[in-house]
């Protein structure tokens, strides 16, 4: 085993568990937004209670987003030294303007969101929730901009070996930037709205009370869904043409591929410069699970007299595609990431030569610790989801009253009462 | 330009050891609390800040990248052991708190009570063993890679990281007095009267470890500077007990607080014009300048963050101004 493989080995394990649990905060605080403005604008305290709820699990899967996002931002300077040794200068300033303008507002705002229940004034309690939402947001924005950067490297020019920043404006303008950011919008609507519809599913096959609040939250669901499958079909077929473009390699076959390859192995040494078939293996099945979702509209015609619960099987229909946007935005990463090798910075740093000098045992070590710690913990936020998912809407702590004994904790808290 | 965003960077690590500092303290103490009541009571005392506290984390590490990219690079892969460490402490002490009061039975509950705990020890071990890291130098070789990680392991290392789990243990039990309801907060305060002499001793070990240290009396560029902030360290544990003696916490928690900024202003003074010092080759140190990314990433990244950290400090501030004084019946409780 050899010290770039596990490092490799370690950036995919990390990103895949990260991307799952950011695409559902993405896609889920934009529909609480909808939530709770609409319960300010209408009083009507329905929507208060589909807030706790949906933000309960929200909050849930926000925290494995940070423990993930940690590791993700250590592993470029621990694994990939050789990264901000000689492109940090343009790489690192998204990354540097999303830790600062993002994510540090985003969680400070969610900390006084979920502390703020019943003791700020509506209005400024719904402000911070916009505030995550918009935050989260320019964080996607940042990410995406950076990476990509490391897709077609732009605005930058090379002095003594390392990439000096030269037009900032280039980076914003990469055509490998504008549609695939919409694309994982899209696909984190998409998430969010599935995770809604499935769950509402689950509770209306059940019979679980609460059938109206259920019924509110499927249509979002579905409507979310459907939407932004078509949005996420319309953005990815958009990406052929420059990313086409931008990584001849890619897909390979083309006179302008071979030309590059043919180019690279004059300045870089002989090599394969061919990315993996995992790649367009990924983005076979990534763009058939597409296709089938796409068969969301199917149901949204069901919604009119209820017909989608009254019939039943749409709601198992929906409960059965959970997985598949999850498995889509892997594969949709795969494709991306894997179809970029042997570079870190396509054309411009091979990936063996942005790894850090680690000796294997350790990163081998790395590589077992954080697996097993971070996939623990996923799993572990998986069944906690599950189970607060299948609690129902009766009482989530999350809102609750703070003069209320909490339902969850039997034993008396004075110190709290007193 | 560089001597400010190495400030800013100093500026928001020290932030970070401040605030997550007492959260790491308090996770800690959770192992001295049996009582489920109490433990949800410590936890929820830290309650609104805690997000905003771990950010300033993320925040340091994103100008470390931004605003020095070879020094990031170099110091993380350099002192690989310690960070990994306390990045698995951060995410257990993280990942802990929220998810703690999500299970309803006790036993879950207190389970994650220990990870919280663990993950707190490790957290203040591996951010000590990396300021003793940058403090002692690493093997920093002329093609610019560190090589190995045995450098790492040494008494200094070691007594540096139990200093700052003394520290922020002592500074855990202060804000608790500052913040618990006034009847729970008299033992939290006699706890921390009793912790800050443990400070003092740790802190008075790991100097004598580093004078002893052939690599940290190398290293140090302004050994004057070195002392005197080491006496504005001991000075302000001292402040601290004073204050708790007399029943001002707050002022007690501001002497804490200064007590753990201060090491983060003693590695950049001691050590400066480097970041980081080779034990092989002394031309192989790394300047701030050097360490620091090329103008036109610096400016850019002044413009458009600079204006916007007086509104990141400013969203903090209302966060502390919203939820001061102490947790009572009326405090929200989620953690």
């Amino acid at each position: 085993m050899d010290t770039l493989l596990l490092a490799r080995l370690q950036f995919a394990t990390t990103t895949s568990l990260h991307f799952l649990f950011v695409v559902v905060t993405l896609g889920l605080v934009t529909l609480l937004v909808g939530m709770q403005t609409a319960g300010f604008l209408t009083g009507n305290p329905k929507w208060e209670r589909l807030t706790r709820f949906w933000g309960q699990l929200y909050v849930i899967n926000y925290v494995l987003g940070i423990a993930t996002g940690l590791v993700m931002e250590f592993q470029f300077g621990l694994n990939w030294s050789g990264l901000s040794r000689y492109v940090g200068n343009v790489f690192g300033a998204p990354l540097a303007i999303e830790t600062l303008v993002a994510f540090f507002l985003e969680s400070t705002f969610l900390g006084m969101w979920i502390f703020g229940w019943h003791r700020l004034r509506p209005v400024v309690h719904l402000a911070l929730l916009w505030g995550v939402a918009i935050t989260a947001y320019a964080s996607a924005f940042w990410i995406m901009v950076a990476n990509a950067w490391l897709q077609n490297p732009v605005g930058y020019q090379v002095r003594d070996g390392i990439a000096h920043l030269t037009d900032f404006s280039a980076l914003l303008t990469n055509p490998t930037f504008g549609m695939a950011f919409g694309h994982v919008v899209a696909a984190s609507l998409l998430t969010g709205g599935m995770l809604m519809a499935a769950v509402s599913a689950w509770h209306l096959l059940r019979r679980t009370p609460d059938h109206a609040l259920f019924r509110t939250s499927l249509r979002i669901g579905v409507v979310t869904a459907a939407v932004s499958i078509s949005l996420v079909q319309g953005f990815g077929f958009a990406q052929f043409g420059p990313v086409a473009t931008a990584q001849p390699t890619k897909f390979g076959g083309t006179p302008a591929a071979d030309a590059l390859v043919a180019e690279w192995t004059t300045t870089f040494g002989p090599g394969d410069y061919e990315p993996p078939a995992l790649s367009s293996v990924g983005l076979g099945f990534m763009i058939l699970i597409g296709f089938g979702l796409g068969l969301l509209w199917l149901l949204v015609p069901l919604l009119w007299r209820d017909w989608i619960i009254r019939l039943r099987f749409p709601l198992w229909l929906l409960l059965l595609a959970l997985p598949l946007p999850f498995v889509a935005v892997i594969l949709g990463w795969i494709a991306r990431e894997v179809g970029r090798q042997p570079w870190v910075a396509y054309g411009l740093l091979p990936t063996d030569r942005a790894v850090s000098g680690v000796d294997p045992g350790v990163m081998l070590a790395s590589l077992i610790g954080f697996t097993l710690l971070l996939g623990t913990l996923a799993v572990t936020n998986w069944v906690l989801l599950a189970k607060h998912a299948a609690r129902g809407a009766a009482d989530p702590p999350l809102g609750r009253r703070p003069d209320h004994r909490p339902a969850d904790d039997a034993r008396p808290e004075t110190v709290l009462a007193g | 330009m560089e001597l400010a965003w190495y400030a800013l960077l100093g500026a928001f690590f020290a932030g970070y050891l401040v605030l997550g500092g007492y959260d790491y303290g308090i996770g800690l103490l959770l192992a001295r609390r049996t009582a489920p009541a109490d433990r949800r009571a410590t936890l929820n005392a830290a309650g609104p800040f805690f997000l905003g506290n771990e950010v300033w984390l993320v925040a340091a590490v994103g100008i470390l990248f931004g605003a020095f990219p070879t020094l990031e690079g170099e110091l993380l892969s350099g002192l690989y052991p310690a960070v990994v460490g306390a990045l698995t402490g951060v995410i257990l002490v993280t990942v802990g708190v929220q998810l703690r009061s999500r299970p309803a039975g006790a036993g879950a509950r207190s389970a994650w009570d220990r990870v919280v705990a663990v993950g707190g020890l490790l957290a203040a071990l591996g951010w000590g063993a990396v300021l003793a890291g940058l403090l002692q130098g690493v093997p920093l070789h002329a093609d610019g890679h560190v090589t190995g990680v045995t450098h790492l392991f040494t008494p200094f290392a070691a007594g540096v990281g139990l200093a700052l789990v003394a520290l922020v243990a002592a500074h855990g039990a202060t804000f608790l007095t500052l913040r618990l309801p006034a009847a729970t907060a008299v033992p939290a305060g006699r706890l921390a009267r009793r912790l800050i002499p443990v400070a003092l001793a740790a802190v008075g070990a790991a100097t004598v470890l580093g004078l002893l240290s052939e690599g940290v009396r190398a290293a140090a560029q302004r050994p004057a500077v070195g002392v005197l902030l080491l006496a504005l360290l001991v000075a302000a544990l001292v402040g601290a007990r004073v204050a708790l003696a007399r029943r001002r916490p707050g002022l007690a928690f501001a002497a804490t607080s200064a007590a753990l900024a201060l090491p983060v202003a003693l590695v950049g003074a001691i050590l400066w014009p480097y970041a980081l010092v080779s034990t092989v080759d002394p031309a192989a140190s790394l300047t701030v300048a050097d360490a620091a990314a090329s103008a036109p990433t610096l400016r850019l990244l002044g413009w458009l963050t600079v204006p916007l950290v007086p509104a990141l400090l400013g969203f903090q501030a209302m966060c502390w101004w919203v939820f001061r004084g102490r947790t009572d019946g009326r405090a929200p409780v989620y953690w």
